[in-house]
């Protein structure tokens, strides 16, 4: 009993919410993940079977029996030789030549394959730092290639992207810590911004609503006073091109006006429909 | 006497970066300066930020543009328009022979060097390239600034880091 009275009585802590708005703090993701490095693509599959990098070239392993063939496979040669292949394939997506090995794109194409390869590695071992330290690096290193290929060749770097399946993210202004307050800050922000353009909206509707029975009058009034003047062979003031301007912008509302009664009636079909189902 | 000097100048051309802007309407260059320290009688860089008018969106992020005041504030922000872009971004021509350069290197040279090695199909081919700006929004987001991730919306921002 006590105690409840106790807690009503000193005050709360943290910001008092007078806006109903619920934060979800995101998840953190690691680095290494391909999510959050911008790698679109897995590691690419191959057969057991497959020989190994440089025992594929040899002449005699053609004719060679399949016990021999099973020696040199991937599966027998293990993890670094299957992860030859893997940068290999990668770098023959963008090679300019047989002997390019030290220039951007390829640079890039060779990193990215190791980073692949290290990213299901990590999978495997969630607890390997040793492999968790060398992705970073070598991810790191990749955005400052191409950052510097951004620079000096655009057309190059987009290339590049679309190649080897990679996103490119630029450095954001500042990097704040995630806190709650600046969250909630954020999302009030967003909340206040809807609730004024809302009341724009309508009022803006409001208002185009009263213009197309005020143009209707206007035309008949200037009708009146022409026919008046006329009548009375006073200076005629109300010219014929008065009269068809408003005429035009009589016809542009009611063009616009219908727009808009549609559009409301499909969006209270879908609520319907929503509601029915 | 300085101040008015330098307030004249600021209104007759000024040449900046297009940076990436929330704002639809407007682009955002940075001006880059200098500031003297009086007490340590040293100059320190400071930026300044222009909001410009461009209604064609002539000039991309990373361009380096001329602009120049407006004789009338266009809205509360934008005073400035966008009157040349001097270098697009990644794109670089030189200036005395007017051939294209990719780093230090011209580009008919390197394409020279590839066919002496034995081009592959896998090159990269300039003139079959489209134009800047296939890939934004796509692999590419540098078109607009990208923040820390802060809450859980139902549609991920790909601009939120």
């Amino acid at each position: 009993m006590l105690r409840s009275v106790a807690s009503s009585m000193i005050q709360c802590r943290g910001i008092k919410h007078q806006v109903k708005i619920k934060w979800v703090r995101p998840d953190h993701v690691p680095s290494y993940k391909p999510e959050k490095s911008g790698d679109l693509e897995a590691i690419p599959q191959y057969s057991p079977d497959t020989l190994g990098n440089d025992y594929a070239l040899c002449k005699e392993i053609e004719d060679a029996p399949e016990s021999v063939k099973k020696l040199f496979s991937v599966s027998h040669l293990g993890r670094p030789e299957y992860n030859k292949l893997v940068k290999k394939e990668l770098m023959a997506r963008v090679k300019r030549h047989k002997y390019d090995e030290n220039t951007a794109e390829s640079k890039i194409a060779r990193i990215t394959g190791h980073i692949r390869c290290l990213q299901s590695t990590m999978e495997n071992e969630p607890r390997n730092i040793r492999v968790k330290q060398v992705v970073q690096e070598l991810i790191d290193k990749r955005k400052q290639l191409l950052k510097f290929l951004r620079q000096y060749d655009y057309k190059k770097f987009e290339w590049l992207l679309e190649k080897l399946n990679v996103e490119y993210k630029g450095q954001p202004e500042s990097h704040n810590k995630l806190s709650r307050r600046e969250s909630l800050r954020k999302l009030t922000e967003m909340h206040c911004e809807e609730i004024r353009n809302k009341k724009l909206n309508d009022y803006r509707n409001l208002l185009e609503s009263q213009q197309g029975p005020f143009l209707e009058e206007k035309l008949k009034a200037l009708k009146f006073i022409k026919s008046e003047q006329i009548e009375l062979q006073i200076p005629v003031t109300v010219t014929d091109q008065d009269i068809r301007k408003v005429e035009k912008q009589l016809e542009e509302w009611k063009i616009k006006d219908e727009i808009k009664l549609q559009s409301k009636k499909k969006a209270r079909n879908i609520l319907f429909e929503n509601v029915e189902t | 006497m300085s101040r008015n000097v330098v307030d004249t100048a600021r209104k007759l051309l000024l040449l900046g970066q297009c940076v990436p802007t929330v704002k639809q309407n407007a682009t955002k260059i940075k001006v880059k300066r200098l500031e003297l320290d009086e007490n340590l009688l040293m100059y320190f860089k400071k930026d300044e930020f222009y909001y410009c008018h461009d209604p064609d969106k002539t000039c991309k992020i990373g361009d380096i543009v001329l602009i120049k005041a407006l004789p009338q504030k266009l809205t509360k922000l934008i005073t400035h328009e966008v009157t040349e872009v001097v270098y697009p971004f990644g794109d670089i021509t030189d200036p005395i022979t007017g051939k294209k350069v990719a780093k230090e290197r011209y580009r008919e040279d390197i394409e020279r060097e590839i066919e002496l090695y034995g081009k592959l199909q896998s090159t990269f081919d300039y003139n079959k390239a489209p134009p800047r700006g296939w890939q934004e929004g796509k692999k590419d987001f540098t078109s607009k600034p990208t923040y820390t991730k802060y809450h859980v919306f139902d549609e991920n921002d790909p601009y939120s880091i």
